[in-house]
């Protein structure tokens, strides 16, 4: 690229030393030229250097040059070869076709059968269908090119999410394109108020965000405010739905994630039903969903598909779990330290037997056991799944242990880390259980300086912060504080759904009711159909047989 | 006026309720039994009605000025200097209201549990926690009171349950006292409790429907004038007249004899003051807030976020004039008996003479029609 004049500046980029965008800017205001050669150099030009581009030369209608471009890695070539190049190559048996017009007229509605062509006149948008997997077909004396899409990338097949499993309920999770997800969606929600709306992000990537709602339900002011926020973005790069979660929510200084991510598609349509959006992004398997509320964290797709008690039971557990990752550490150290004379008097006995030989205090040894744990944690994850599992269990047991036959910290300890642990293992939502992992340490701090005071002082700090968040203008801690008693109950139980009339209010839905009769028409259209008073009036005759010959069968057996 | 109409009933009386339950309740027994020994209960209610009388005044004063909270209606009612005396106690009282609760419960704090730490320490966490979330808007600050009250309940519930099992019904006979004049000065002690809820002044005009704040105002209070009441009903029939007399503060003491079944903590009294630290918050929340709203709205300030952290160091030095426990409750008494002209007399004054002169508030145009 040496023969670019533009060299002024330095920035390297890629192998060439043009500045960055340039190549956009050349291509501007190019048009497709109707010389065939001035259109293959600026192709050349533009994307030659790549090695996967592909220029491939051929004649139409026996007299026409024409030529395809794309690039090798991005295309299917079997359909390339089968649905592109063989009707093109056929024409020779057409015959001639003179003028310009008539070749392009031939070619788009006699030859070329594929279900996914255009026509572009525009070299920029051109480049652009190229570089996303299309290919451009360029004839002779044409001021037009058509784009075919026979693009193909890797993509995994739909699995199960690992980050959010259920007992009961799909199996599919998202995957990482977009195409495959928006369709996982529209499977579940066959309607045509289904809407996906889509906006590019990202100077350098490009990248391809979807903004889903249903129409109708979702506040349109939200949704305005949703595509106002992305495209606000100014970013070169964003790889994952993870850059665009920090770049639109609230508060990016909060420990708390005010925007939810999910891997499950049936998770994604819940929330749009219930008038919220969602955010899909071409190369990341998670979508997005705004706005949220803090009880959404410990609530998962199993709580509905279950029945309402179970669900109600495991919630339960579930927010003991994550008190408990929250203050269980702080708790202990503030007890031990400061008020021993809570605890029953045999049990304080026994603490301090086993805390004999330990020469830190409890606040110290609660510390060093914390921050090895989260060692071990990340250690788990990074490592490879042979070997993290033989990790997890050699961390936990042999160090512990060993922690406590070495005098180094008190069974009871490793007893309240190990139940912590898994308490914050508990939450669904990773992300917000890293963010009462992360408080757990201020937390022990203020137990180890100020005792049980120190710990009421720390969680009225946390409340104070969280009731003052909000995620697109809804309050972090509703329907719990502004009081709203219909959204209350989905908060800590699931009621049945003949309860939850209504839509979230705090989502201001346009479509307020969920079902259309009262709700009490949902629990009692049940008829005892098999009864057998119902079954006896029906037919008589035919149905006293069978049941007595059982009777006669069962009480000869008794009787021996 | 551009107020926005979002207080609902629910938070108003959440406010109100936990405006009123605070430090005051540790050594509300020994006021009520210091005044009346058996009667103690008797000087209980007495002080609620009191608190109702209070509220309801200052209810149908807000309801004359539905847009208007009581800084911004007195000078139409009584003329401006008079009103701007007025509004000026009412930010001093609670000013210094507001200090001397961060100071009776950093007493506590360090008496009863942190006993290396220094005063100043727990009294300026407790200052900077209420400071802090003063600078919020008044929906966090209804938010905030409506999360917090289950907390503030529970706990006081719980040591009432538990403990009545060693009451002794005898304890709380004769109902009535004998000495009047200590039992009037017993009720004033108990009403100025109750001052908290002076902020009922200042919600109406934020409320979505003010025309409910009478039932805001009656359920605020009733559920703080009940709690208070099984207290000390609690801790006379636990303890006795008589043995109240010689505890600082009965109620902590209550939550010490008390224990879980189980025995799954032993005594309480600990982790009382941990979960009261709740209750205090709110109280001190109330009267920061109220102290720095008055004010913006007194000198006209565009809001009151500015105001928190500049007056913070002149509620410190307040909270940390009073030299001995012994001063302190002196001056809490004084000063609250005092307080209760400005809250309950000052209004009272207001409604008369805004009856009078038929004084209202401009039609109520802007508020909702439902």
């Amino acid at each position: 690229m040496a023969k670019r004049p533009n060299t002024e500046q330095n920035r390297v980029n890629s192998n060439s030393q043009s500045t960055f965008g340039q190549k956009n800017e050349q291509l501007e205001k190019q048009n497709v030229q109707t010389a065939l050669q001035e259109n293959e150099r600026i192709l050349e030009e533009v994307l030659g250097s790549s090695y996967d581009f592909v220029i491939r030369r051929f004649t139409v209608f026996d007299q026409h040059a024409a030529f395809l471009v794309y690039l090798s890695n991005m295309v299917e070539i079997e359909g390339l070869n089968e649905d592109v190049l063989r009707p093109l190559f056929a024409t020779r048996q057409l015959g001639s076709v003179t003028s310009p017009e008539q070749v392009m007229h031939a070619l788009q509605y006699q030859v070329l059968y594929h279900a996914n062509c255009q026509l572009d006149t525009g070299m920029l948008r051109i480049v652009h269908e190229i570089l996303q997997g299309k290919c451009a077909v360029f004839v002779d004396g044409m001021q037009e090119a058509f784009l075919i899409g026979v693009r193909q990338v890797q993509r995994r097949a739909v699995e199960q999410p690992p980050t959010e499993q259920v007992i009961q309920g799909p199996r599919e999770g998202f995957i990482e394109s977009l195409d495959r997800n928006i369709g996982l969606i529209r499977y579940r929600v066959q309607t045509p108020d289904f809407q996906t709306d889509i906006i590019h992000v990202g100077k350098i990537t490009k990248s391809k965000v979807a903004v889903c709602y249903i129409q109708g339900i979702a506040n349109d002011e939200l949704i305005k405010e949703v595509k106002q926020r992305l495209s606000e973005i100014d970013i070169d790069a964003v790889l994952d739905v993870g850059y665009l979660e920090q770049l639109i929510e609230d508060h990016p200084y909060s420990p708390f994630p005010q925007v939810q991510n999910t891997e499950r598609p049936d998770k994604a349509v819940a929330n749009m039903v219930e008038g919220r959006v969602t955010i899909l992004m071409d190369g990341s398997p998670f979508a997005l969903i705004v706005p949220t509320v803090f009880s959404q964290f410990y609530q998962t797709a199993e709580d509905y598909s279950s029945r309402f008690l179970q669900a109600s039971f495991v919630r339960l557990a579930r927010v003991v779990a994550l008190v408990f990752s929250l203050v269980f550490p702080s708790l202990y150290v503030a007890i031990l330290s400061y008020n021993p004379e809570l605890i029953p008097t045999q049990f304080a006995v026994a603490v301090a037997g086993g805390r004999a030989g330990v020469p830190f205090p409890s606040f110290v040894e609660v510390l060093i056991m914390e921050v090895s744990m989260e060692v071990l944690r990340e250690a788990t994850i990074r490592l490879p799944q042979q070997v993290g599992g033989a990790l997890s269990i050699v961390g936990v047991l042999v160090i512990g242990q060993a922690a406590v036959s070495a005098g180094f910290a008190s069974p009871i300890t490793v007893v309240v880390i190990a139940l912590t642990t898994i308490g914050s293992f508990a939450t669904p939502a990773y992300n917000a259980a890293f963010a009462l992992r992360m408080l757990r340490f201020p937390m022990i701090a203020l137990a180890g300086m100020f005792g049980l005071y120190g710990v009421m002082i720390g969680l009225i700090i946390i409340a104070n912060h969280v009731l003052s968040l909000k995620s697109f203008g809804v309050s972090y801690m509703s329907p719990a504080s502004p009081g709203n008693f219909q959204g209350m109950k989905d908060l800590v139980f699931r009621l049945p759904f003949w309860s939850m009339k209504y839509r979230p209010s705090i989502l201001h839905a346009s479509n307020y009711k969920r079902t259309s009769n009262t709700g009490t028409q949902m629990k009692h259209s049940h008829h005892h159909t098999l009864d057998p008073m119902k079954m006896k009036n029906q037919n008589e005759g035919a149905a006293d047989e069978y049941p007595e010959a059982t009777d006669d069968h069962t009480d000869g057996s008794h009787s021996n | 006026m551009n107020i926005q109409k979002q207080l609902t009933t629910i938070q108003t009386a959440a406010i109100l309720t936990s405006s009123i339950i605070g430090v005051g309740v540790l050594p509300l027994p020994l006021f009520a039994a210091r005044a009346a020994g058996s009667a103690g209960p008797l000087i209980t209610a007495g002080g609620a009605a009191a608190g109702f009388l209070g509220v309801f005044i200052l209810i149908f004063l807000g309801r004359r000025f539905q847009n208007q909270s009581i800084i911004q209606y007195s000078p139409r009612v009584i003329g401006k200097p008079i009103a701007f005396a007025g509004s000026m106690l009412i930010i001093l009282f609670f000013a210094v209201l507001t200090s001397l609760a961060a100071r009776e419960f950093g007493t506590v704090v360090v008496t009863s549990v942190l006993r290396k730490t220094p005063l100043e320490v727990t009294v300026i966490v407790m200052l900077l926690l209420a400071a802090k979330q003063a600078r919020k808007d008044i929906r966090i600050f209804a938010y905030t009171h409506l999360l917090y009250l289950p907390f503030i309940l529970a706990p006081g519930l719980i040591i009432v349950i538990l403990s009545l099992k060693n009451a002794e019904w005898l304890y709380l006979q004769p109902i009535w006292g004998t000495e009047w004049k200590r039992m009037g000065t017993g009720v004033l002690t108990v009403a100025a409790l109750f001052q908290g809820s002076f902020i009922i002044g200042f919600l109406i005009p934020y409320m979505r429907r003010p025309e409910r704040s009478v039932t805001a105002g009656f359920w605020g209070v009733s559920i703080a004038a009940c709690l208070y009441l099984l207290i000390v009903i609690a801790a006379i029939g636990v303890f006795g007249a008589e043995e109240i007399k010689n505890l600082l503060w009965p109620t902590l003491e209550l939550a010490k004899t008390t224990s879980l079944p189980a025995n799954i903590l032993e005594r309480l009294d600990a982790a009382f003051i941990a979960v009261w630290v709740a209750a205090v918050f709110t109280t001190l929340y109330v009267s920061y807030f109220l102290t720095i709203l008055a004010m913006s709205q007194l000198f006209r300030l565009k809001d009151h976020k500015a105001l928190s952290f500049a007056i913070l160091p002149v509620i410190f030095v307040i909270a940390m004039l009073p030299q001995s426990v012994a001063q302190l409750y002196e001056v809490i008494e004084w000063v609250g008996r005092f307080g209760l002209l400005i809250t309950i007399a000052y209004p009272a004054f207001l409604l008369l003479v805004a009856s009078i002169r038929r004084a209202k508030g401009e039609s109520n145009s802007n508020a909702p029609a439902r």
